[in-house]
């Protein structure tokens, strides 16, 4: 009898414990390792680093998107607006928003309300890191709950471009904002695929997704998006398997190593963050335009690619990057010819070499190159001395002008004003209030970036653009070395559900078509 | 015994506020802009000037201090210029994980070192000497790192004992000592190098005392000289090394934590610095001081429980 019992107990129990065990439907989670100590902020309107720009991508929209897998300014798609309209002189644009789309979080559905809130949080120097990039934008007003108009002093060159699903143009939801206040930033509320579900300091990130999410509900359930500082355990954590999307190395060491591992894709993509080498044309020696162009006689681009691989560097092609709306891709840079450069410094009036110092920063990537071009400027007599500091030192002693040479590695929006006026234009002079990043004080193309910023017609605007490149160029303002793309890999059974060329978010973008097979 | 204690970390308090001034002035002398930090390289002067301005860095150094000197006296360590979160706080959250690490660490040390150390010297110039020797100075020149992630290769990659990324949830006791396992492993395996060289050293020397002699002529069996009489005296170098390395430990541990992907003081610091985190960094600097100060006071104590000799002032 007591034995019977307590076989049916048993039966009952086991029965219990199975059914207790096997959900219902696997969770299909995406784990992913990103090299980064921490979590910066989800916040779009401040994230700066790669690891937050990558994750804010899965997690809000734009009144316009760049199509995913791409980030060419000609195929810019509707994302949060259906349609939109433009006044004939192109300051006064109107965005009819979507119906029925859903803030994450539980707050409420997306308005003109939000997209108001939103710009205007982007363009206020107090909340937003991309402030400047909104300047001449006056106005922000909702017609109507999914009508919104924006109006600009002046001409812009990309008003989509301001308005995509990147940096300034990330919509956030108003109601989000305010209710969470400093806990924004780890808890931001957008309109994305996916959406915060937890944070673990120093650890990860999880996403869950966002089920009501207007494109349709993401085939991933959930990311695990995991902070791996080093290099070495992050490859580890992918050879187990505990990770399946790897942020990489711009190394082609590392790009053929993970080529040879098993059920592996390598992800090479742009932007191609351009490295040139900025003269101060305003210190001796550089102040002699001879000098500055032996400095680009000296420089061999192909050795600087070869040593950094052509699977993840290709050559500059100009002052700005290559496949901007704008880049000239067949800018007159000067070519590599060590004897033309000690010519030119024997005319300047040094037969015996010259010296030029420069701040470096002690980044790996960064350092390395500028080794190489020590040894190269070397053949041809120029001393290159390099002040190496650690790179929060690098940026705050650059930005008060006291280094000759700035060796800086950047992309940006693809348009090439952006390039152009934050680096050539004299605005941007490092030390005036209104400084960026013209670390050259080059003002000789400002007419140039001004016209094609105010130009309407699209092919004039190109002409300018390409005789600012012109003139900076011949003027030797900085030496364009390479550009280094984005390097990530993912495991097979990962599918984009798209074709990934670029993505400005730095990282590939997981949205509703996105499958990971168990 | 009490009033000693409460006496000692009195005296502690001035030694803390010095620590604390310094570390002020050097990290906000030291060029570097949080506000960029942060804000990134595109943002407008005019964002970079109204960050400055939200974390208080563009009042005079003086007036930072003083504000800073208040809070510090009212118990307050500030916010961090990152995360908002309180100093206090973000500490709070770690210690556990570097705490964890760091006793382990230094259990696997003693267990292992000292009993090693004692037997290398016991048979001096043998095998199990000579062998213990180049083990000991494998650990002392090994970099952590590389034995981190050859630890992580053998034990991770190649047996599948341990996952590489382990979290070790803070409520799931087992998977925190998962995760402890291989970095107090890494940490342990040198610290065993470091004791079992004081302790070697040590016991050499007390076995060539007099008493230790004259033990051994009376008959006394090996077994009672050395645990009894020897061991006894040769400690007391060995605590001295293992309370100095103790503070090393929480400094070096960053490269075991970054390896392992593991939470703790040591990345805690390094990170403020590289972000120009200034309230942290003053914060963490200040507790770092009052844990050596904890550790010298401990180590004190443990003289004082070897040998009845050492008199508390």
């Amino acid at each position: 009898m007591n034995h019977r019992i307590l076989l049916i107990a048993a039966g009952i129990a086991g029965a219990a414990i199975l059914s207790a065990a096997a959900p219902a439907r696997a969770e299909t989670v995406l784990n992913i390792g990103i090299a980064a100590a921490d979590l910066g902020t989800l916040d779009p309107h401040r994230a700066a680093t790669t690891q937050d720009k990558a994750s804010i991508g899965w997690m809000f929209n734009g009144l316009v998107r760049f199509k995913p897998g791409s980030m060419d300014p000609e195929q810019i798609e509707p994302d949060l607006a259906e349609k939109w309209e433009a006044s004939p002189d192109q300051l006064t644009w109107t965005f009819h928003l979507r119906k029925g789309v859903q803030c994450n979080s539980g707050f409420g559905e997306l308005t003109s309300e939000d997209v108001v809130y939103s710009l205007k949080r982007a363009a206020d120097p107090k909340t937003s890191a991309f402030s400047s990039d909104y300047t001449d934008m006056t106005d922000v007003s909702a017609i109507d709950p999914y009508t919104v108009q924006i109006k600009f002093s002046k001409h812009q060159p990309s008003v989509l471009g301001l308005l995509t699903n990147y940096q300034g143009g990330n919509i956030v939801c108003k109601k989000a904002v305010e209710k969470l206040g400093e806990d924004f930033r780890t808890k931001a509320a957008g309109t994305g695929p996916f959406a915060i579900a937890e944070y673990n300091p120093t650890q990860s990130i999880t996403l869950v997704a966002n089920k009501k999410y207007f494109r349709g509900a993401p085939k991933i359930d959930k990311i695990v998006y995991r902070y791996i500082q080093s290099d070495a355990s992050r490859d580890l954590a992918y050879s187990s398997g505990e990770i399946d999307l790897i942020y990489g190395r711009q190394d082609q060491v590392w790009v053929e190593r993970m080529k040879s591992q098993p059920h592996t894709i390598v992800d090479v993509f742009g932007p191609g963050e351009l490295s040139s080498i900025y003269l101060n044309t305003t210190s001796k020696p550089l102040d002699d335009i001879r000098v500055r162009e032996a400095i680009a006689y000296a420089v061999d681009r192909a050795e600087l690619v070869k040593f950094k691989g052509a699977l993840t560097a290709r050559p500059a092609v100009s002052v700005v990057p290559h496949g901007y709306l704008g880049t000239d891709e067949q800018a007159p840079l000067l070519p590599y010819d060590v004897a033309k450069a000690k010519q030119l410094l024997t005319e300047a009036g040094y037969p015996n070499g010259v010296t030029v110092k420069a701040i470096q920063t002690q980044l790996p990537t960064m350092l390395n190159t500028m080794q190489i071009v020590q040894a190269e400027l070397k053949k041809a007599g120029i001393d290159l001395q390099l002040e190496v500091v650690d790179h929060p030192t690098f940026h705050a002693q650059i930005r008060k002008d006291l280094s000759q040479v700035v060796m800086y590695s950047a992309a940006r929006l693809p348009v090439a004003d952006v390039y152009l006026t934050q680096f050539f234009h004299s605005r941007s002079i490092v030390g005036t209030p209104t400084a960026v990043t013209n670390f050259s004080h080059c003002a000789m193309a400002d007419k140039e970036i001004d016209g094609a910023r105010a130009e309407t017609d699209l092919a004039k605007q190109k002409a300018l653009w390409k005789e600012a490149q012109d003139k900076l160029v011949k003027a030797v303002c900085a030496v364009p070395l390479y550009e280094q793309l984005q390097v990530w890999a993912h495991r097979d059974k990962l599918d984009f559900g798209y074709k990934l060329d670029a993505s400005l978010t730095l990282g590939p973008i997981i949205n509703e078509q996105t499958t990971l097979k168990q | 015994m009490l009033a000693y204690i409460v006496k000692r970390l009195l005296v502690a308090v001035p030694t803390l506020l010095a620590v604390l001034t310094v570390v002020f002035f050097f990290v906000r002398i030291a060029p570097g802009d949080p506000a960029l930090v942060i804000l990134g390289d595109q943002a407008s002067q005019q964002a970079l000037a109204s960050m400055r301005h939200q974390l208080g860095l563009d009042q005079p150094l003086a007036v930072q201090y003083v504000d800073f000197l208040g809070m510090v006296l009212h118990g307050d360590l500030g916010t961090s210029l990152v995360t908002k979160q309180s100093v206090w706080s973000e500490v709070v959250k770690v210690l556990p994980f570097t705490l964890s690490l760091t006793v382990t660490a230094l259990a696997i040390g003693v267990v292992l070192g000292l009993p090693l150390g004692i037997i290398a010297s016991r048979h001096r110039n043998g095998v199990i000497d000579y062998a213990a020797r180049f083990f000991s100075l494998t650990g002392l020149s090994f970099p952590a790192f590389v034995s981190a992630i050859l630890l992580l290769l053998a034990f991770a990659i190649e047996l599948h004992w341990f996952p590489v990324i382990s979290e070790g949830r803070a409520g799931d006791p087992l998977s925190s000592l998962r995760a402890l396992a291989l970095p107090a492993l890494n940490l342990g395996l040198i610290m065993v190098a470091y004791v079992m060289r004081a302790a070697r050293s040590s016991m050499l020397g007390v076995l060539g005392e007099d008493y230790i002699r004259t033990a051994r002529a009376k008959g006394v069996p090996a077994r009672v000289v050395i645990w009894r009489h020897a061991l006894r005296n040769a400690l007391i170098p060995v605590v001295t090394v293992v309370g100095l390395y103790l503070g090393v430990l929480i400094g070096n541990s960053v490269l075991t934590e970054v390896v392992f992907n593991r939470p703790g003081l040591g990345k805690l610091i390094v990170n403020a610095l590289n972000q120009r985190d200034y309230t942290m960094l003053e914060g963490m600097m200040v507790i770092y001081a009052f844990f050596i100060v904890i550790v010298n006071l401990l180590t004190d104590l443990t003289y004082g429980l070897i040998d009845p000799r050492v008199k508390r002032q």
